[in-house]
């Protein structure tokens, strides 16, 4: 150490400071008056790892349905009329059934339904709702 | 140093009693640090206990990646320039030499403290990058976090606070030094 480094180091140490009694009972009762600020990570509360499963299959579930739905209700694809006889018989007007045309649907979304069922008893299992 | 880590982590977890024995560990060091930088002895108590009540409340943004006592420095710096801020609001402007707090804890000698000439020659910010690196032994880099600068800053800082408190200790004999430091 160097002779101005021990010289500061000295004149320092030669501050005389003193924490009174009275100080020191401050700053406790004040410590004791204080709530820590928790940190937001210690706020979170910690979910089970099942319920990140559920949350997500109940979403892939639900976009299914979603996309089921709005497919049912189109309206049948337009087909042009035709006006001459030629046109007629050249061009016969196709009107497609619709039940027909969606029936597998309702069924691929009766089995999606029965699969949802069967997820969601297995979560609620798992995190322990059934007992 | 591992028991003070500990302590900390106890005092995260809501321990009073292990916050308590770092207080007890740094209150004199500390005092002792804003002393220099109040303008009376009663503020200085006072930055010491909002220091001791900030770092309590706050405890859980502390990054044990640095050292406790750079943390505590930073908060008392802080704490002191509040103060200091708040009494020219209320007094004007400012240090009256026979309540320096600074004088009053230093006893008579035939050479002047190096610490009151510092206060003379220095910058505040000079003064506590002096105090920080030669009485905590603190590194360049953990100065520069206390004082919110950068490294080069620093290491400019101290050297210009070196030269000035070495011209004051060599004083008597013949030097060049006229430049304000600081």
């Amino acid at each position: 150490m160097d002779k101005l480094a021990k010289q500061l180091r000295e004149d320092a140490a030669s501050i005389n400071v003193e924490v009174s009694a009275e100080l020191d009972d401050r700053i406790r009762a004040s410590l004791l008056g204080i709530t820590p600020e928790r940190s937001r990570q210690t706020e979170a509360p910690q979910r089970p790892r099942s319920t990140w499963w559920a949350s997500s299959l109940t979403g892939i579930v639900a976009a299914t349905i979603v996309i089921v739905l709005l497919n049912l209700n189109q309206p049948d694809p337009l087909v042009p009329v035709a006006n001459s006889p030629t046109e007629r018989i050249f061009n016969p007007r196709l009107n497609l059934n619709t039940v027909a045309s969606t029936a597998p649907l309702q069924k691929e979304l009766e089995d999606l339904e029965a699969d949802l069922k069967k997820a969601e008893d297995a979560v609620r299992k798992e995190i322990g709702l059934f007992p | 140093m591992t028991d003070e880590l500990d302590l900390i982590d106890a005092a995260k977890a809501g321990s009073v009693i292990a916050f308590t024995e770092l207080v007890r560990s740094y209150r004199e060091r500390l005092l002792r640090f804003l002393l220099t930088r109040c303008e009376s002895y009663a503020d200085a108590e006072d930055a010491l206990q909002d220091t001791f009540i900030n770092a309590y409340r706050y405890l859980q943004s502390y990054d044990s990646r640095w050292r406790f006592s750079t943390w505590l420095y930073r908060i008392a710096i802080r704490n002191a320039a509040r103060l200091r801020t708040d009494h020219v609001a209320e007094l004007g402007e400012l240090r009256d030499e026979e309540s320096d707090p600074l004088k009053l804890c230093i006893a008579e000698s035939e050479r002047e403290n190096l610490w009151q000439s510092a206060r003379r020659l220095l910058s505040d910010e000079v003064y506590a990058a002096m105090w920080l690196r030669y009485v905590e032994d603190m590194s360049i880099k953990d100065v520069a976090v206390v004082l919110d600068r950068s490294n080069s800053w620093t290491k400019v800082n101290l050297l210009r606070g070196r030269r000035a408190l070495d011209a004051e200790l060599n004083r008597g004999k013949p030097t060049n030094e006229s430049e304000a430091y600081g």
